[in-house]
């Protein structure tokens, strides 16, 4: 089998998808689960050989603790219908107490796995710096580990799953590869979105026949993330390449020029590999969660992470701020601080804790480095001076009888969004910290026009007619994105014309792909940029 | 619907009509940390354990809502 690089390979949308669709068209209604099931085990197989047995590994574990606390709770129920009305408090805090250690060790398992494979290597390295620092002669060992595709992904999934079971929000699930194809399912296995077992598990497992719309539909939305990543994400590639990793060489405009690409890079790869991963899963039924609902739109930082990798997102506030915030001690320190700094700062105090452990989690997920940390954190600073300045935000646009819902305003909400997005993009993508702040630094202390006035801007991996068509692509996402926005739902609109149109526009598309495509020699695809997280 | 529960609510977010808004969450009239102070204040309040996996639009979406709520956790406990 040809190796499949990233979703928008051939092997993928040319081979596998195709075939996978045949087959599952082909087979009666209870082989379609399982022609599901292997084809996504050979995906993971072909991309990471024998490491699949990590994942082998994590479905056994999750399915068998999932009934492990499953077992715990009807015991639980039995004891407590049975026991008198004064011992059932504590009996019910016994009960709750077993059923929490079976969890935490669970959860504990599978971040643990995580833990070593993506961040041992980090830790390690990082202890020996502080043995240094403290003038020990100790060098420990740098372990390396080959991570298998998805690893991030599915373990996410997997400890969703054991909470929620612990929170009797779902029943243990008792069969095991139910349980296997709703972590294993390939197109969403390499990048997400992460999905909770109670909105997709029955439907992949119910394995509806192909319908005529779903296909569609579902090869409409491929079509578009193809155009996301072929034209606009792969032509940026050389640009950022060449600017990241000589950013000495480049003065303050190139850089942020390159900060601002490297934004729209990452929206294009992400946003696009999701078009099609939740239009491959559209053809076989499934509805998977959306992970981005037009972040550019966004007024504040805070609306930006409700709309971008949404489903990351939903996680963190799911399964780490709410029970982090709703712990023992942070209520009681949001109930004195209520009373103390009133409504507003009172459960801003304590909701920062929980936030800051969101967002430092939110960072190391993306990646062992410390400027992934430094991401982390940024975005935490200005979620919370964005919540502390608020009231003053109230009062000084109030006394300026400046209209909060007027357009002028929310553009600029906009804008300025934007560019604090781009801000922490740029150190997201640099190649360390230290560079990160090279080059932030040099965006206020070097800036001019000098390559623009010469015309050498054009010689750094994009010249007029690349970035001419970069603007042609964003201005069509943009008219998509605000269509979208106005609730218009364009497939279905497309859907309701007549076949000429249809097909015009698919022709149109397709044309688009094709002429204006960065692929072929003096182009570099870039890799598939959250697979790697 | 109980007085108490709307001036809790009135308390945290003055801006939302308790008495017909169904939509307090999805509307973001309520946010995460107007739900961390109404969990600390109604726990307080009711003498309820509210645990985490009640903490779900749809039970903060209304008063009503937040009523079912609370009375179902009374009855529980």
């Amino acid at each position: 089998m040809p190796s499949i690089s990233s979703y928008f390979s051939l092997a993928y949308l040319g081979l596998l998808l195709p075939l996978t669709i045949v087959v599952y068209a082909a087979a009666p209604q209870k082989i379609r689960r399982w022609a599901l099931l292997i084809f996504s085990w050979l995906f993971f197989w072909s991309i990471s050989g024998k490491l699949i047995v990590y994942l082998l590994f994590s479905i056994l574990s999750v399915h068998h603790i999932g009934l492990w606390l499953s077992m715990l709770q009807e015991e639980g129920d039995r004891l407590l219908k049975a026991a008198d009305r004064g011992e059932r408090k504590a009996l019910k805090a016994q009960c709750q107490r077993k059923q929490r250690m079976v969890m935490t060790f669970g959860a504990c398992l599978h971040i643990g796995i995580l833990l070593l494979l993506k961040y041992g290597p980090f830790f390690v390295l990082n202890i020996n710096r502080v043995f240094r620092a403290l003038g020990l002669h100790v060098n420990l060992t740098v372990p390396s580990f080959a991570l298998p595709i998805g690893i991030s992904f599915y373990t996410l999934q997997a400890v969703s799953y054991l909470f929620d079971v612990y929170r009797r929000k779902i029943p243990a699930d008792k069969s095991m590869f139910r349980l296997a194809l709703f972590m294993s399912f390939f197109p969403q296995i390499m990048e997400g979105p992460i999905c909770r077992y109670e909105d997709t598990a029955g439907e992949l497992w119910e394995a509806e026949p192909i319908r005529f719309q779903n296909l569609v539909f579902g090869a409409e939305r491929i079509l578009f993330g193809a155009m996301k990543e072929l034209v606009l994400a792969d032509r940026l590639n050389l640009l950022i390449q060449n600017v990241f990793t000589n950013y000495d060489t480049y003065d303050g405009f190139v850089i942020a020029l390159s900060a601002v690409c490297y934004t729209l890079q990452l929206y294009m790869d992400f946003s696009g590999t999701m078009d099609i991963v939740i239009g491959s899963a559209q053809i076989f039924g499934v509805t998977l969660p959306e992970n981005f609902r037009r972040p550019f739109f966004s007024r504040t930082i805070s609306e930006f992470w409700k709309r971008w990798h949404i489903t990351l997102g939903t996680w963190f506030k799911d399964y780490v701020f709410f029970p982090l915030s709703m712990s023992k001690p942070l209520k009681k320190l949001t109930s004195r601080a209520r009373k103390r700094l009133g409504n507003h700062f009172g459960p801003l105090l304590s909701g920062s804790i929980a936030l800051f452990a969101v967002w430092f989690c939110n960072g190391l997920w993306h990646g062992a480095g410390w400027h992934y940390i430094f991401f982390g954190m940024y975005h935490f600073c200005l979620i919370l001076i964005g919540n502390m300045i608020e009231p003053l935000v109230l009062s000084v646009t109030g006394k300026l009888h400046i209209s909060r819902s007027s357009l002028p305003y929310r553009c600029f909400q906009i804008v300025r969004t934007a560019v604090l997005v781009c801000i922490g993009e740029l150190f997201f993508r640099a190649t360390g910290l230290r560079a990160g702040f090279a080059m932030f630094r040099k965006i206020f202390t070097n800036f001019t026009l000098a390559t623009f006035r010469d015309r050498t801007l054009f010689t750094f991996g994009m010249d007029q007619k690349d970035y001419l068509i970069v603007f042609i692509a964003v201005l069509l996402i943009f008219v998509v994105g605000l269509l979208q926005e106005k609730g218009i739902a364009i497939r279905e609109k497309l859907a309701g014309k007549n076949l000429a149109v249809q097909f015009s526009a698919y022709y149109a598309l397709v044309l688009f792909i094709v002429i204006f495509g960065a692929y072929g020699s003096g182009y570099v695809p870039v890799d598939p940029i959250y697979a790697g997280f | 619907m109980d007085k108490r529960l709307i001036e809790i609510l009135e308390e945290i977010q003055p801006e939302a009509d308790y008495e017909t808004c169904k939509t307090l969450v999805d509307d973001h009239y309520l946010d995460s940390l107007s739900i961390i102070a109404l969990v600390a204040e109604l726990e307080e309040e009711y003498d309820i354990m509210i645990p985490t996996v009640e903490i779900i639009p749809e039970n903060f979406n209304s008063a009503e809502n937040l009523w079912m709520m609370i009375t179902r956790l009374k009855e529980e406990d």
